[in-house]
């Protein structure tokens, strides 16, 4: 696969996932106790054995910058194998990056140093396991110039997606942003295609495209422009993610709301869940300091440390206090009578004794005071905390309880 | 109204044969010494083309071409250089035209005015 180049967009604000996202992109959001959002994509590509990769930053980044060049920093550079960050720099023109596309034609000098055969364009903002593999042999099969990859949904959610039209050797006829009345697949008026955000190109026709679409009144986004106006000149295919599916059960999520993140997490301590990180073959990497393992203590008369259908990451003591249905990312502390349920712990967060926590998110570093509830009074929650309309909790980073 | 071209060409003696030449054309002709003075002359001048040479000091030509693109998504733009290699470069894709130099500029004025009516149609 030395011929690919992997770009991923890394810059989302992911504005739906506030609080999370108030200091870090949306790829650096924490996800499945121990991982960053990112490192799913990343993870596929090396799996896929891609091995050029970078990842085009812009907004909130460091948090973003700093886990790949720790985490990701593990392929050989005379092999001419990289994960690197490019932060919108300005290169080409004084002006942030307008669209997906415009964040690629940016860093054309990239593709020219580069020069792959194809351009791999990837959104690090998604959770799914995908062998690139397939989709690229479908691509060089079929002669395409950009092959956009593509995950059939209920027509019901057409407003959240890019809605794809195929004949009947899945050539593209008909691409829309969001539309209210889609094209359904022939065949299943239920279903609609709808695009993953990731999208395979020839190189010198994503160059020329993406020229053109610079040189034109446009909001540069691949979506709404460069699609559409290849679809009838160029050979756009779309490529069906149960063919390149290695989980296997057409798990893909955009976790672009608090809700859909609480979801998609508490998914990961179900008995079997949809999404497995447990497939030897399909390992899913991220950067993990070295922290001690996990323990619980105690074991008196009501004061016993448990953790019950629950992720625990190193470094989490639990202490006399118990938890469920929750995960717990490293060096979370829980202390002696606390009682933790349907919650997500993120880093270093410590529970006081007594305190009461249930559907609720804790964002980094935050300290519950001894005796606190969370979650069980949200018109109380309301006033300091995010509350979603299902009744998730969102403690943000760096408050003071 | 005259169509203004813009020249932007660091070696003095082209530069004087271009301006010659276009404003025989029937043209108003700005002058830029390098890809900088390009960048304000397109914002003071408000040229109609830009005949953009590309090895220049201060800032080159293709440095140039995508900082006016940034600022003017459409004017036409020929890159006008002794070098052919750097067609090869993806940022010269952007130019609408790309000729090498030579002091008969029959092949150049006749771009020009493709270009000029290409844009009035647009």
């Amino acid at each position: 696969m030395k011929n690919v180049l992997a770009m991923v967009l890394a810059g989302g604000r992911g504005e739906r996932l506030y609080p999370l996202t108030r200091d870090r992109a949306k790829p650096a959001v924490p996800f499945g106790a121990i991982y960053r959002i990112i490192d799913f994509t990343l993870s596929n590509c090396l799996n896929s054995d891609i091995r050029r990769i970078y990842a085009l930053t812009q907004y909130k980044s460091i948090s973003l910058e700093r886990h790949i060049q720790l985490g990701w920093n593990i392929l050989s550079a005379p092999l001419g194998e990289f994960v690197g960050v490019i932060s919108a720099q300005q290169r080409i023109n004084e002006q942030w990056y307008q669209g997906t596309a415009d964040a690629i034609y940016q860093n054309i000098y990239t593709l020219q140093e580069e020069r792959p055969d194809l351009v791999l364009i990837l959104s690090g903002d998604h959770i799914y396991k995908m062998d690139y593999r397939k989709m690229i042999a479908f691509h060089l099969e079929g002669g395409a110039d950009l092959t956009v990859a593509a995950i059939r949904m209920d027509r019901k959610y057409s407003r959240e997606f890019g809605v794809i039209e195929v004949d009947r050797d899945w050539r593209i006829i008909g691409f829309e942003e969001k539309p209210a009345t889609p094209k359904t697949i022939p065949g299943d008026p239920e279903g609609i295609l709808a695009s993953m955000g990731v999208y395979l190109f020839k190189t010198e026709i994503l160059v020329k495209r993406l020229i053109e679409d610079a040189r034109s009144d446009s909001t540069h986004d691949f979506g709404n422009d460069i699609i559409p106006t290849m679809i009838g000149k160029d050979r756009v295919f779309a490529f069906d993610f149960r063919q390149g599916d290695r989980g296997g059960r057409g798990y893909w999520r955009d976790v672009g709301t608090i809700d859909a993140y609480f979801d998609a997490n508490m998914d990961l301590v179900s008995v079997t869940p949809q999404l497995n990180l447990y497939d030897p073959q399909w390992p899913i990497l991220t950067y993990q300091p070295t922290y001690p393992p996990a323990k619980t203590v105690l074991a008196e008369e009501g004061r016993v440390g448990t953790a019950i259908n629950s992720i625990i990451s190193n470094g989490c003591i639990i202490s006399g206090g118990s938890v469920k249905r929750s995960i717990l990312s490293p060096k979370v502390m829980v202390h002696s009578y606390a009682e933790i349920e349907d919650s997500i712990l993120l880093e270093a967060v410590d529970i006081g004794r007594y305190a009461k926590i249930r559907s609720t998110i804790i964002d980094k570093g935050v300290r519950i005071p001894e005796g606190l509830e969370i979650g069980y009074d949200l018109d109380q929650d309301g006033k300091r905390f995010t509350v979603t309309g299902s009744g998730i909790v969102v403690v943000p980073k760096w408050i003071k309880l | 109204m005259k169509k203004k071209i813009l020249v932007v060409e660091d070696e003095e003696g082209l530069r004087f044969l271009y301006e010659e030449e276009l404003k025989a054309e029937g043209y108003e002709v700005l002058i830029a010494r390098n890809g900088r003075e390009a960048i304000e002359q397109l914002e003071k001048g408000k040229p109609d083309l830009i005949i953009l040479d590309i090895v220049m000091p201060v800032m080159n030509g293709m440095e140039a071409l995508g900082r006016i693109v940034g600022k003017d998504r459409k004017i036409p733009i020929i890159l006008n250089s002794s070098y052919p290699g750097y067609r090869q470069d993806f940022m010269s894709w952007a130019a609408d035209a790309y000729l090498t130099k030579s002091i008969d500029l029959g092949e150049l004025k006749d771009k020009v005015r493709e270009l000029l009516e290409k844009g009035r149609a647009r």
